[in-house]
């Protein structure tokens, strides 16, 4: 694990805090997911819900880096499988560069090392896609919630 | 007296010899063929006492047959005329058994030559005579079959390498006839390269060097055709160490040759095949994933999302709509891990098989135990090769063995892996039964898979006792496509 937790004094980075500000007391979100689909809909169940946001929308690993370090939010949903490298090395960066968001993963696949493989890259929470959407929203407020 | 050597042979010491002698009948017959004494060898021989004896006719000696054919009295004209007679044939003794005889009639003449009898001396050579006939038979009986095996070319060369003999093998793998062949040099069954190149003059040299040398290569039939042969040349050597000849056996092995070549590029094939079935399963197994599944959980959720916002019985309806597809999200799911585990690709065997064990075992309420000690991650294709046995092994148990547990275990074992899948179900019948079915249970494929792979597999399991399957497949990190570099 690299130790730079000296966030805020790399030029660049937007401050946690002030993003938050920006949409009052909602969960920030950001989803990243290479399906259209997935992404439309998921964006549209969490802001359905009043006490989410989902401030950005990437289409693939690289994306989602880059997404997460300007807006940090407070909880990023990651595909595994997914181009830019996969779930798990979008994970790990994001986890390094923004220690304040909390990594999830939304996946097709189940199997054990596909999990294991997620929760070595930082990952809180894995949700397995398929699952009712209230189960999707309550995974985000209890992944929101951890340390 | 009787310890110490006689200083005169008398003639009561010669007659003491010949009374004593058990190993020869020696007896005398008057000129007409009575018997006039006896010796303790023709008592043992023939089985009379003298007492008995003395003052017979010697053609008692004789079979009904000999003595009516005139023969005893023929045999004492001839001594008497020839001065001996040596002759071999059956006689009879006193309790009507017969014995093969070396009989030697001498007649004793006075010093006038008169005729005072014979001299008769009866050896019983019957064990020599049977040794003989079975030594002489068990000869032509192997001579027989060296004559007429047909799956060998079996015969000689002389120290040269010319044909000494043939047999009906050599002439049906050969073509040529004893006739034809008998003298000629043995090199005319080598094709001309090989005579070039001094191979026939070569083989015999190493044979007598080394006593033996074995070949495989082609060689020619008299037609011009070739056959793929196996050889041996044997040196043949006498008691003495001298080379007398050189004993040539030859199979065809064309056939066999044949089939295994055929074998082998079966096996290839299927090999092939196995691996392009795996990338297909693969490759579909993905599509389904990150296309179908992907779009129809979009679905799922957009219905969720459909039945929030609607009420009463079209929100029912959106909901139930959302059952069916979930539904068949975890179907397609299912189906996309029999195809191809993801487990298998990202983690290898164990792993492949614990997810398998996990989703399909466990979701069909048995319980199971997954056991191993392997010394390292089979090759890929090996590992694909016991996984899919090992799920239909599985299947089986889970749809016939009505099983409530399943052990699995995977250990190394001579260069490969042992796998052997138990359940505590009710158990196959016979085996030989089941195989004789037509691909029942999948037990052929199963076979076939282990033993294109270069390993064996087993079934076994009496009713009440469960069933298991075993198998071995070698291990071998070589060859497998994408394996190298």
């Amino acid at each position: 694990m690299s130790a730079r937790h000296d966030q805020g004094a790399v030029p660049g980075r937007v401050s946690p805090r002030h993003d938050q500000d920006a949409v009052g007391e909602r969960l920030t979100v950001l989803i990243g997911d290479d399906e259209p689909m997935i992404r439309d809909v998921l964006s549209e169940v969490l802001q359905a819900e009043p006490d989410l946001s989902v401030v950005a929308v990437a289409g693939d690993a690289e994306e989602a880096i880059v997404l997460a370090v300007r807006h940090a939010p407070r909880v990023a949903i990651l595909d595994v499988r997914m181009p830019g490298g996969g779930g798990a090395h979008a994970a790990r960066v994001i986890r390094d560069r923004c220690p304040g968001t909390r990594v999830m993963a939304f996946s097709a696949y189940g199997d054990a090392g596909a999990v294991e493989e997620m929760r070595r890259a930082g990952v809180t929470e894995y949700l397995l896609k398929g699952l009712p959407n209230t189960d999707i929203v309550a995974a985000v407020r209890r992944v929101a919630a951890s340390c | 007296m009787s310890d110490e050597s006689p200083a005169e042979i008398t003639p009561a010491d010669y007659k003491l010899l010949v009374q004593s002698v058990v190993d020869y009948a020696i007896f005398m017959l008057d000129p007409q063929g009575h018997i006039a004494s006896w010796n303790a060898g023709a008592e043992r021989i023939k089985g009379y006492r003298a007492e008995e004896i003395i003052g017979r006719h010697f053609s008692v000696f004789y079979s009904p047959e000999d003595v009516a054919a005139g023969k005893p009295a023929r045999e004492l004209e001839v001594a008497a005329a020839e001065g001996r007679l040596e002759d071999e044939g059956w006689r009879v003794r006193a309790d009507g058994t017969r014995f093969w005889a070396n009989v030697i009639i001498t007649a004793l003449r006075d010093e006038t030559g008169r005729l005072r009898g014979f001299g008769k001396v009866t050896r019983d050579m019957t064990e020599r005579r049977t040794a003989e006939r079975a030594l002489k038979e068990s000869e032509e009986r192997f001579r027989l079959i060296v004559q007429n095996v047909v799956d060998y070319a079996i015969f000689m060369l002389d120290p040269q390498g010319h044909i000494a003999s043939w047999n009906a093998g050599a002439e049906r793998i050969k073509g040529y006839r004893a006739e034809e062949i008998i003298g000629r040099h043995f090199s005319v069954f080598y094709s001309p390269e090989d005579v070039a190149a001094g191979k026939p003059a070569r083989e015999l040299e190493v044979a007598a060097a080394e006593g033996r040398l074995e070949d495989e290569g082609w060689r020619v039939r008299a037609d011009g055709t070739r056959f793929w042969a196996n050889v041996i040349i044997t040196a043949l050597r006498d008691e003495t160490g001298r080379l007398r000849g050189f004993g040539k056996v030859t199979r065809d092995m064309t056939e066999r040759r044949t089939a295994e070549r055929a074998l082998d590029e079966r096996s290839r094939l299927l090999t092939h095949l196995v691996h392009a079935q795996e990338m297909e399963r693969r490759r579909i197994a993905w599509d389904v994933h990150d296309d179908t599944i992907q779009s129809m959980v979009a679905v799922g959720m957009r219905l969720q999302l459909l039945a929030d916002r609607l009420e009463g019985q079209d929100a029912t309806a959106a909901r139930h709509l959302n059952e069916t597809v979930s539904a068949a999200i975890r179907r397609l799911r299912d189906l996309t891990f029999r195809l191809r585990p993801p487990g298998l690709d990202r983690g290898g065997l164990v792993e492949g098989l614990t997810s398998y064990l996990d989703q399909v075992v466990t979701g069909a309420g048995l319980t199971y135990e997954l056991w191993h000690e392997l010394d390292r991650e089979p090759p890929s294709e090996t590992a694909i090769t016991i996984f899919r046995i090992c799920q239909e092994a599985l299947t089986n148990v889970r749809k016939h063995a009505q099983a409530k547990a399943v052990r699995v275990s995977l250990s190394s074992s001579g260069h490969g892996v042992l796998v052997r899948v138990a359940d505590d179900g009710v158990g196959v019948g016979d085996p030989v039964d089941i195989l004789a079915m037509s691909d029942h249970f999948g037990l052929i494929e199963m076979r076939e898979r282990a033993e294109m792979a270069g390993g064996w597999w087993s079934i076994r399991g009496r009713p009440a006792e469960g069933t298991t399957v075993e198998f071995w497949v070698p291990a071998l990190a070589s060859g497998g496509e994408g394996d190298r570099g």
